[in-house]
């Protein structure tokens, strides 16, 4: 069966950061410079043709957008300039907003006043909500941070925390199905028994928490800045979600777990400070094109990073009420950074892209098992396990 | 013949022909053969010295004959005639015998190759006992030139030709000038108009003294020979008119491809399915729209029409690349709303420029979609539900997906091919033509415009696709080629040719059938054949056809022949 061709969706990638894709005349160079374009897997190469082709089915089903790091090798090897790293970005957004069964994402990615007008609203709901429940609800008494009588009290944050947790990931949840769906369930794809997902699932938590393909690009540096940032996020957020009341037991200082928060603050506020020093030089290949929602990621990420700072120092400073209101205006960042970029935008990619190395090496497995491999390629004999 | 001194010269030719054939001892032998004075060998005969002491042997040693045993005489003949004139011998007394590309070239066995040697050595020998003085003789040349077809080409010659004030009488069929050329918008890759291009020269062309311009002409009949044509025209009015013309240029120019004859394209039964040339006409009205005067959303240019297809032509038109990328710029320019695409098999952007504007072609989003060479595109008219007047369906090369292409107008680059009546031209004008029906070249790259008929030149696209400039530059290559035989004045004629000798022939034709120059004519008054020395090519094919042994060629007589074999028996 014939794909039908859409023309118009290189004009709607242009939305999502890949300007340049149509310039690409297909010579390869950028697959042949990618340490991890392989077979089935050739990209960008692949991916840039389905893309100028307007194959949006092949295209939706493709996890090759996923095994790229954008270490930007390629882009600086292209004879055309047609940015084929920045293409494979601008695929990551695509295929998010495509896996986004709301229709959300698509949204904020293609209108950045779409983007600005969410979070703002997010931020200014989040403040009179926190506000209304601190003098309604909780404490009632803005000048008391901790301890009995608190304004906003550790336990309820807790609660609040849990269950936007729960509410997000149930989100970023059921993309992952479609993410699923669309990449497995094609008829390109080879079917895959339960007993094979079972046995690959190690490959999950492995990529995950080491990114260690990334580290395998040309380029070193991403990596080292992407992992320190990672860690560092992780740790807060299992500081948050778990330690809550040990952060704010009172004026004592928790050394047990007040060490790994300042540890991870000064992580945050490094690394998005070297990101953003990193795009407004340009001087790298994947930082010289910078979408919206990038500036929209950071900016949030340093804003929620420094008014925690700020939050906990005003707190040791004695000053409780400033504490306070720098709480709330912390939560006004948390808030929209964490429910719009954990399912619509950037942070989704923590599930997409072990899933797709997931994904990947069951469709390798499955066609080692079958002697056959998708794309009707010749399979390459492995290493004895 | 004892009388005769000859001088055997057998060159090594380096290692050429020395590390095969032991050079010294095929000398030492031609020494031993009566009638040879003096026998030599030399590591690079051809070099100064190495004529330098021929010369000088034949002036000490009073040589009236000479044997080279060298290289083939394509190669030097005219170096060591060269030699003999300068000595004050006649250059026709000189043999060469090939023991390079006949002996050490192709064996590896010394001995065996020695012998070879000695045996092509003493054949020579024998063979140059026979040789006659002849002498080289010339023609008048006639300064006029007549070119035929009025294109871009033609324009060009017969301007280059009129300003160096010579007469030019410029034959045309149609009833304007400027050929194919006058059917294009703009010109790639850098978008001049076709129209200025043209109109400078034809208006020059229509005014210019020198020129004499037959519209609604054609070429009938080419009587004569190089410097000395009697070309016949029937001009507008129907009369025949006889001219002079010293030199005559072909630059007939191609047509285009039929496209009907690609069934799947649809074109003819598709309304929206169209050529390169309607594209053009609808480029130059400015009217860029389907059938139905709706503007077109998709459009999609297919390449290779007609071109490097096992069914119809192998070749590749050239020019077609670059134009698609033109209409590609063209359509996007008119209507950037418009999604275009170049479905294409190899792209070849070849020219000066072209790479730039492919480039160009490409920032202006352009998609570039591979089809399989032998796996062409299917058009159908697409259903109501679609969105778009047509589908295309194939197999995408570079992605490796069987997709469906929507498409408002397609345009079809249809390839070029000889015109229908090239053939015919050809054996006006005696040329030949290759397989695809393109006129032959003299030589590939060192004759380019000559043909192998003395003062019959071609130039453009008659003789295989060209763009606009290498026509120019093979009009203007023609015209110098021209001029220089005209800055000669005469036309000098070989001595090599064949003879009748009138009393002993029958009368019959054979000889007038089998000559593949036209070199022959028939003297209806005294019934018998007649060479035109300076169109014959020593060929031979006459004189041995001849049932009556009537023609003799000179320099090749049965007494020569029957020498040199009996010298390599």
């Amino acid at each position: 069966m014939a794909v039908r061709a859409n023309p118009n969706l290189i004009d709607d990638l242009e939305h999502f950061g890949a300007r340049d894709a149509i310039k690409c005349y297909q010579c390869g160079n950028c697959s042949a410079a990618c340490s991890h374009s392989d077979d089935p897997y050739v990209f960008p190469r692949k991916s840039l043709r389905l893309l100028q082709m307007g194959l949006e089915k092949p295209l939706r089903s493709a996890l090759d957008p996923w095994l790229c790091y954008y270490c930007g090798n390629c882009s600086e090897q292209c004879p055309r300039g047609a940015e084929p790293g920045e293409t494979m970005m601008g695929l990551r957004r695509w295929l998010t907003a495509e896996y986004d069964f709301t229709g959300i994402s698509r949204v904020l990615y293609r209108s950045w006043s779409s983007e600005l007008a969410a979070v703002l609203s997010l931020a200014a709901i989040t403040g009179l909500g926190f506000l209304g429940f601190g003098f309604l609800r909780g404490g009632g008494n803005l000048s008391v941070y901790d301890g009995p009588g608190a304004f906003l009290p550790a336990h309820a944050i807790h609660v609040f925390d849990w269950t936007m947790g729960i509410l997000l990931g149930l989100l970023l949840a059921i993309n992952c199905v479609r993410m699923w769906y669309f990449s497995m369930r094609n008829d390109q794809a080879l079917p895959v028994p339960f007993s094979m997902y079972v046995r690959y699932l190690a490959v999950l938590p492995l990529h995950f928490f080491t990114q260690k393909r990334f580290r395998e690009c040309e380029n070193k540096a991403p990596w080292a800045n992407h992992f320190v940032l990672m860690l560092s996020y992780l740790t807060m957020l299992t500081l948050i979600m778990v330690f809550l009341k040990d952060m704010q037991a009172g004026p004592k200082v928790n050394w047990y777990v007040h060490t790994f928060g300042y540890l991870s603050a000064i992580g945050l506020v490094t690394t998005s400070i070297l990101a953003v020093r990193g795009r407004l030089k340009k001087d790298e290949a994947y930082h010289k094109h910078s979408h919206e929602s990038d500036w929209m990621f950071l900016g949030l990420l340093l804003f929620v990073s420094i008014t925690g700072i700020v939050q906990h120092l005003l707190h040791r400073a004695g000053l409780p009420m400033a504490a306070n209101i720098t709480y709330v205006i912390h939560l006004m960042g948390v808030v929209p950074m964490l429910a719009l970029e954990v399912p619509f935008s950037k942070w989704s990619h923590l599930a997409y892209r072990p899933l797709a190395i997931y994904f990947s090496q069951l469709q390798q497995a499955a066609a080692q098992a079958k002697g056959v491999v998708p794309l009707g390629k010749p399979v390459r004999p492995q290493p004895a396990t | 013949m004892a009388e005769e001194r000859i001088g055997v010269y057998v060159c090594n030719c380096g290692t050429n022909i020395g590390k095969v054939v032991d050079v010294a001892a095929v000398a030492e032998s031609a020494q031993a053969i009566p009638g040879v004075a003096i026998a030599r060998s030399y590591k690079y005969m051809c070099s100064n010295p190495g004529q330098e002491m021929i010369v000088q042997d034949i002036q000490e040693h009073a040589l009236t004959r000479v044997v080279v045993a060298s290289c083939s005489p394509r190669m030097h003949e005219a170096t060591f005639r060269g030699a003999l004139k300068r000595a004050g011998l006649n250059p026709y007394m000189l043999e060469m015998a090939n023991i390079r590309e006949q002996c050490s070239w192709i064996h590896d066995d010394t001995v065996a190759a020695t012998k070879k040697a000695k045996a092509l050595v003493h054949a020579a020998i024998q063979r140059v006992k026979f040789n006659e003085e002849l002498e080289s003789r010339t023609a008048p040349m006639c300064a006029s030139t007549l070119v035929i077809g009025g294109g871009v080409t033609g324009l060009t010659a017969a301007l280059e030709l009129a300003d160096a004030g010579q007469q030019v009488f410029l034959v045309e069929k149609q009833d304007h000038l400027g050929g194919n050329v006058a059917r294009l918008d703009l010109t790639a890759p850098y978008l001049d108009s076709a129209q200025d291009i043209l109109q400078n020269w034809i208006s020059r062309v229509e005014r210019h003294p020198n020129i004499r311009l037959f519209l609604n002409s054609e070429l009938t009949e080419l009587k004569g020979f190089n410097g000395n044509f009697k070309p016949k025209v029937r001009t507008e009015d129907g009369e025949p008119l006889e001219l002079e013309a010293g030199s005559v240029l072909v630059c007939t120019g191609y047509k285009e491809f039929d496209a009907s004859r690609i069934e799947q394209y649809g074109y003819g039964r598709l309304p929206d399915v169209i050529t390169s040339f309607e594209l053009e006409a609808m480029l130059r009205k400015g009217k860029l729209q389907t059938k139905a005067g709706k503007q077109p959303r998709y459009v999609s240019i297919i390449h290779c029409v007609g071109s490097r297809s096992k069914e119809f032509h192998a070749y590749c038109s050239r020019v077609c690349c670059t134009t698609a990328l033109k209409y590609a710029f063209e359509v996007k320019s008119a209507l950037p709303e418009a999604h275009v695409a170049n479905l294409y098999t190899d792209m070849e952007a070849f020219g000066k420029g072209c790479e730039d504007f492919y480039r160009k072609c490409s920032e202006a989003r352009t998609s570039f979609v591979m089809y399989a060479k032998n796996d062409l595109p299917t058009i159908r008219e697409a259903s109501a539900g679609d969105g778009c007047g047509m589908l295309i369906t194939l197999k995408e090369q570079l992605s490796g997906e069987e997709i469906e292409l929507p498409a408002d107008l397609v345009v079809l680059m249809v390839s070029m091919e000889p015109r229908e009546d090239a053939g015919e031209m050809a054996r006006l004008v005696n040329i030949s033509c290759d397989k695809d029906g393109w006129f032959i070249e003299s030589h590939p790259k060192l004759d380019p415009v000559a043909t192998t008929t003395d003062g019959v030149y071609i130039a453009g696209a008659c003789q295989f696709p060209r763009d606009i400039a290498e026509s120019v530059v093979q009009g203007q290559a023609a015209v110098a080629r021209i001029l220089s035989k005209v800055a000669q004045g005469k036309i000098a004629v070989d001595a090599v040719y064949s003879e009748v000798q009138d009393k002993l022939c029958a009368g019959c034709y054979t000889c007038y059938s089998v000559c593949p120059y036209g070199a022959i004519e028939f003297n209806e008054e005294k019934h018998i054949s007649h060479i035109i020395s300076a169109v014959c090519k020593a060929c031979g094919c006459c004189a041995t056809a001849c049932p009556s042994g009537a023609i003799k060629v000179r320099h090749f007589t049965d007494e020569q022949i029957y020498a040199q074999i009996e010298g390599i028996l």
